[in-house]
């Protein structure tokens, strides 16, 4: 919208802004009136200095240019004037046009070098010559335009150096506080660049892995692998990624996951890659274990489904009836559950035989005190005591149907130990009744004693026997002491 | 149980679980064959050359020691060809490619039926 009140006049908006105004000291005769008139007359805003001082002041104050009488320029004020000029900024150099002092022909030294102390001027004769003198003035207010112009450009580029400077000193801080290992190369794939990261982690000297010095930090396996991948990558521009082993500083190999996007110039070009290294090693190793654990659990999975299998496949065959069975293997599975849960607990390695013989002998303890039971509490490994409890079931079972448990007087002593020590250490464990009914050697060996002579044994690795003592039953286990764990 | 048959190839039950191969050996005895047992593949090497008469390899896969059930069958295969292999297993990833030509195989728990039949099969043809 054009609002004819918002343009001031010409004349007006010049008088304000010194920058491209001229001051005029000329304080003899009519110089300056002429000069102010000519000047008015072409456009070109001026303001007339009553003293020496006061141009001084003007000069101070970026004035556009100075028109000054030759006669004028004495005096001790004439020290400051040349002391401002001399401290302009570098840019700045006022120009004077000077009106000379016509009536002498040649100048002494002391007016040539009051002169040359103005630095830029020019000089006009008198009396004044209306077209010289704006020309004059109308080139030096051109050539001050000029050095405003300079001066801008370099205060923006002194601006812009120094947001280059603190750019630079932002990435720096947060490419060196961030928990990643950060690079960066040139197209070709130079690296020219790593992060304070890269540094700790492979505790190389600085710069001994610029170039292609990296390849040398990747463990040999993978070394081809990456390189294979990385020139795919700055062939094409698709991003890079890659898991892979990096020579840590404390020379053990660590996975890592290594990634690069490549950044674009305007016009499409690939100027740069930034890339980072990410320490994945415990998590890789995490799943190893995850797989292994997952493996192992579903091969002890079907081994205990097997072994369920086997366990109501030997019932039927020797059961008396189908309820007798039933109550068979219930119990069977029932106490191979409650083996199962305590191992669990103790997460599936390794148990104390101690606790193993407590669990099993409590659904048959009755407070009779039939039960003595001695023995150090000696490791013992997941299978072998799964293998126990259910032979010490069969034992207690039998012994509460025929043997020591169905009469109130009967005993059992069971006692286990460690016989001599190194390589050839022993492992010996006892079940012996006695005080209870007369016994006899059944006719027929059922699951119970073929479990105990036969499967129990080969889970420690070692032997065991049942005899039939008149004085009762008695059961002996051996192996060597590894048995118990391996 | 049947009454062993001196005809019929005896076999070599090889299984790391005691309860396992226990319930296997009664398996095959109830089938009416004659058995031996080995808990590793180094025990069954033992057992094949202690005992000529044995005519069918029945192993697991998942055994301790340097060789699993696999290896001991390549190696049975190798040094006596004419002995029969039955592989059963757990191990649910398996190549077919690296069992012996002509061997059988049953994924485990297996049918007692299956094997049975499987073993008088063999047994018809080794005579």
């Amino acid at each position: 919208m054009n609002d004819p009140q918002a343009v001031l006049p010409q004349k007006q908006k010049s008088a304000l802004n010194l920058t491209m105004s001229v001051a005029i000291l000329a304080p003899r005769g009519r110089d300056a009136e002429v000069a102010r008139q000519l000047l008015d007359k072409e456009n070109i805003a001026s303001v007339v200095a009553p003293s020496i001082e006061k141009l001084t002041h003007y000069v101070q104050n970026q004035i556009g240019a100075v028109l000054v009488a030759e006669e004028a320029l004495i005096g001790t004020e004439i020290e400051a004037l040349q002391h401002s000029l001399q401290m302009q900024p570098p840019w700045s150099d006022v120009p004077f046009i000077v009106l000379a002092n016509g009536t002498a022909s040649s100048r002494s030294a002391a007016a040539k070098l009051r002169m040359d102390a103005l630095r830029n001027a020019v000089l006009l004769s008198r009396p004044l010559h209306a077209e010289e003198l704006v020309r004059a003035i109308r080139s030096a207010l051109n050539a001050r335009t000029r050095q405003y112009e300079a001066r801008e450009r370099m205060v923006k580029l002194e601006f812009r150096e120094q947001q280059l400077y603190e750019s630079e000193a932002k990435f720096h801080a947060i490419a060196d506080s961030v928990d990643q290992m950060i690079w960066s190369t040139l197209p070709d794939g130079y690296h020219d660049y790593y992060n304070r990261r890269w540094y700790e982690f492979t505790g190389v000297p600085d710069g001994s892995t610029d170039g292609e010095a990296w390849n040398g930090m990747f463990h040999p396996d993978d070394q081809e692998r990456a390189w294979s991948k990385w020139r795919h990558s700055l062939a094409t521009g698709d991003p890079y990624e890659i898991e892979y082993r990096l020579k840590h500083r404390s020379g053990d190999y660590r996975w890592v996951l290594g990634r690069a996007q490549p950044v674009r110039s305007s016009t499409g070009e690939i100027i740069r890659w930034y890339g980072s290294c990410t320490d994945i090693h415990k998590i890789k190793i995490a799943e190893e274990q995850r797989q292994l654990m997952l493996a192992e659990m579903n091969h002890r999975v079907k081994n205990t489904l097997a072994m369920v299998h086997a366990i109501v496949s030997q019932t039927l065959r020797q059961a008396d009836s189908l309820q007798d069975a039933q109550a068979s293997i219930q119990s069977r599975i029932g106490m191979m559950a409650q083996a199962h849960d305590r191992l669990i607990q103790s997460t599936w390695t390794e148990t104390k035989i101690d606790e193993v013989v407590e669990a099993a002998l409590v659904p048959h303890r009755s407070g009779q005190g039939h039960f003595k039971v001695e023995g150090p509490d000696l490791p013992i490994g997941s299978k072998q005591a799964l293998a126990l409890t259910m032979a010490l079931h069969e034992l207690a079972t039998n012994a509460a149907k025929y043997g020591a448990l169905s009469i109130a007087a009967g005993k059992i002593h069971i006692y286990w130990d460690i016989i001599d020590q190194g390589e050839n250490a022993v492992f010996e464990f006892n079940w012996v009744e006695s005080k209870g009914p007369k016994v006899e050697q059944p006719s027929r060996r059922g699951f119970g004693s073929r479990m105990i002579e036969q499967a129990l044994a080969g889970y420690f690795n070692g032997s065991a026997e049942l005899s039939y003592k008149t004085e009762g039953l008695s059961f002996v286990l051996k192996s060597l002491s590894k048995g118990l764990t391996d | 149980m049947a009454s062993e048959d001196k005809s019929k190839p005896a076999v070599l039950i090889v299984e790391d679980e005691p309860l396992i191969r226990m319930e296997a050996v009664d398996m095959i005895i109830d089938a009416g064959f004659k058995t031996y047992e080995a808990g590793s593949a180094d025990r069954a090497i033992a057992m094949m050359e202690l005992h000529d008469d044995i005519g069918i390899l029945f192993t697991d896969i998942d055994m301790p020691g340097t060789m699993d059930g696999l290896k001991l069958a390549a190696y049975v295969r190798n040094r006596w060809p004419p002995v029969a292999i039955i592989i059963a297993s757990g191990v649910v990833e398996l190549e077919r490619t690296s069992l012996p030509e002509g061997s059988a195989f049953f994924p485990k728990p297996y049918a007692t039926s299956q094997i049975t039949k499987t073993l008088h099969d063999i047994a018809v043809r080794l005579h």
